[in-house]
């Protein structure tokens, strides 16, 4: 017996964003194009999936002092340089690299604009890949350290970062002037999600110029919730909401390492198993269910896990 | 629209300083205004006083009965409170405000008002808390509430069953739910009981500026359902115009055509529609993009009117 397969017709489609440049000032090599999806995740068979969702590495401007062993053994020495990290993400594989400005040097005394633009430049004068700039998450110093570096960078199409309720203004200002994108960033939670994309947009930024970051948990930390987040917000994009209709990028590997399970060698029940293993088998199977929820972006820490989630995109692009 | 007052209120900064003052003139002015405007009972809530409940209850009671002879309805969970200011009670039948499903508050509160004669709020809560879906909170109607009151010979006349109203800022999804849960309890039991809602609710963490045009769509919505009785803010002249349009049927104007299409869409199980909008009078289009937040069909965001 025939039987057909129901399909959705959404009359929304979320909208495509392409982050890096490579002319009118932008030096990029490859440039990244995410969205633009009519369907939800590779529902093929209802529309065609017309980018492969992204993946990137996160590297920071010097070495972290809190980052969970695993990650510290795989990328070795060039956590103490971002063009060696940079470059070195690029060879895991990273599509896109996204670079965390620390709260403070070395020695504790506070980040400054000079090493936040000496980072981003090294980082982009060693690799061609597009790049993702996050301030260190503190309003006061995420302002003066970015809107700097989006002078010093302009025509790149950056992703500027975190835009959040409280703080935002300053960075969209920012992006605007000097040709970037920014990432916009709330607590899971649909209404505000919404309420920051139209506050952004009553400032003139184009919302194709847009990212949004729902945020998460990590896998037994409340993904379950993040996931309905995203769910939710992609259908209202898919429906023609389009305050809603922007790509996703989620900060995956944050948020896994440092979960217990992938943070912690020591102290915990065998049965879990090997510690580097476990850890990357968190952060593998946080980033392939949010995934599966509409994420555009997925950024990750450690390599491994980075081969494992691009193989099973490729997998997921695949249409049956 | 029986409408019991909900002014006199914990959370207004006005009556809290009120109350410590024990400003029996700010109190009894604040009923009067309220059942001038309409209010057939005045709810009073102020808070759980566990300190001085013995004391506060009886003094609000004697305080508020001295101008007004409406119904008092006791919003609180201090039970002792409760009695305390019952007992000062000599003018119209008074309500308690509430029980809910949770085993203790349902074993313990309706005998207190089977013992005082009051008319009894339950809500559609149990200890789980509140369900979305709109069958659930008829089952804990069925199953629970009522049962007790049969259960302690309650008289079924006195019984209101709130189902309880959430904002459409974060519990979005429950919004089109209460609806339907206003639509079908009456035929939960013969006598039907009565159904109440906690108005206001809908809009509980909106930005002010939004929130007498939400109550009032939600309102529209919900007398196509047949709502009767409502705490809410009698002094909104913009509401009791709905109410009236409504009521009475009056199509004279485009905007109370408007909230009269609501009403009658939602009654007959319908969606309002496009063509039911003149899109030229941004009035009717706030009016649109607020039934579009409250059927849960567009995401709800602070600035959704300006979008």
């Amino acid at each position: 017996m025939p039987i057909e397969i129901p399909k959705d017709k959404w009359p929304g489609s979320v909208k495509t964003i392409t982050l890096g440049a490579n002319s009118d000032g932008g030096t990029r090599t490859s440039v990244v194009t995410v969205g633009g999806e009519k369907a939800l995740p590779f529902m093929h068979f209802e529309a065609e999936t017309p980018y492969r969702p992204a993946v990137a590495i996160e590297i920071k401007d010097r070495k972290p002092d809190d980052w969970s062993t695993p990650l510290s053994e795989a990328w070795g020495d060039a956590m103490n340089d971002p063009a060696k990290w940079a470059r070195a993400a690029e060879a895991a594989g990273a599509d896109l690299i996204l670079l965390t400005l620390s709260m403070t040097a070395v020695d504790g005394s506070p980040n400054t604009a000079e090493n936040a633009v000496a980072a981003v430049k090294a980082v982009l004068g060693a690799v061609g890949l597009p790049l993702i700039v996050f301030g260190p998450g503190n309003a006061e110093l995420d302002n003066a350290l970015l809107v700097p570096v989006a002078e010093a960078t302009k025509g790149e199409r950056l992703v500027l970062g975190i835009c959040e309720d409280k703080n935002y203004r300053t960075i969209v200002a920012t992006a605007m002037a000097n040709g970037h994108l920014v990432s916009a960033r709330t607590a899971m939670d649909v209404n505000l999600a919404k309420q920051l994309n139209i506050l952004i947009s009553d400032m003139g930024l184009p919302l194709d110029r847009v990212l949004m970051d729902p945020t998460t948990g990590a896998l037994g930390y409340g993904i379950e919730y993040g996931f309905s987040v995203m769910e939710r917000l992609r259908m209202a994009a898919l429906q023609g909401d389009a305050m809603t209709q922007l790509p996703m990028i989620v900060t995956i590997g944050a948020e896994t390492w440092k979960t217990k399970e992938a943070k912690v060698g020591e102290g915990v029940p065998a049965a879990w198993g090997e510690w580097r293993e476990r850890g990357i088998n968190w952060e593998t199977m946080t980033a392939i269910t949010l995934l599966e929820s509409g994420a555009d972006i997925v950024v990750l820490r450690h390599p491994e896990s980075v081969k494992r989630v691009k193989a099973a995109i490729a997998d997921l692009m695949v249409a049956a | 629209m029986y409408i019991i007052g909900e002014n006199i209120h914990i959370i207004s900064e006005k009556v809290k300083e009120a109350l410590k003052a024990r400003d029996a003139k700010f109190f009894q002015e604040l009923a009067v205004k309220q059942v001038e405007a309409g209010a057939q009972a005045l709810d009073i809530n102020l808070g759980p006083r566990k300190a001085d409940g013995l004391e506060v209850f009886p003094w609000i009671v004697e305080t508020v009965q001295a101008v007004v002879d409406v119904p008092l309805s006791f919003d609180t969970t201090n039970l002792a409170g409760i009695e305390a200011g019952l007992k000062k009670i000599t003018k119209a039948q008074p309500i308690i405000n509430s029980t809910s499903a949770e085993p203790e508050r349902l074993e313990k509160v309706p005998l207190v008002a089977k013992q005082y004669n009051t008319r009894l709020v339950a809500l559609t809560m149990g200890k789980s808390g509140i369900p979305v879906g709109a069958d659930e909170r008829v089952s804990i109607a069925i199953e629970a509430l009522i049962p007790r009151m049969i259960e302690i010979d309650f008289p079924m006349q006195d019984l209101i069953i709130d189902p309880l109203v959430l904002t459409v800022k974060g519990c979005q999804e429950y919004c089109p739910q209460l609806i339907e849960a206003v639509r079908t309890l009456p035929a939960a039991w013969d006598p039907a009981p009565a159904i109440s809602v906690g108005l206001s609710n809908v809009s509980n963490a909106v930005p002010n500026e939004n929130r007498p045009l939400i109550n009032r769509v939600y309102l529209a919505m919900l007398m196509g359902v047949g709502l009767q009785l409502m705490i809410a803010n009698p002094l909104d002249k913009e509401q009791g115009e709905v109410i009236r349009v409504i009521e009475t049927r009056d199509e004279s104007t485009p905007l109370g055509r408007l909230y009269l299409k609501i009403a009658d869409r939602i009654a007959a199980m319908e969606e309002p529609q496009p063509e039911d909008v003149d899109f030229g009078d941004p009035e009717q289009v706030a009016i649109w993009k607020t039934v579009q937040i409250l059927l849960n069909k567009v995401i709800y965001a602070d600035g959704y009117l300006t979008q």
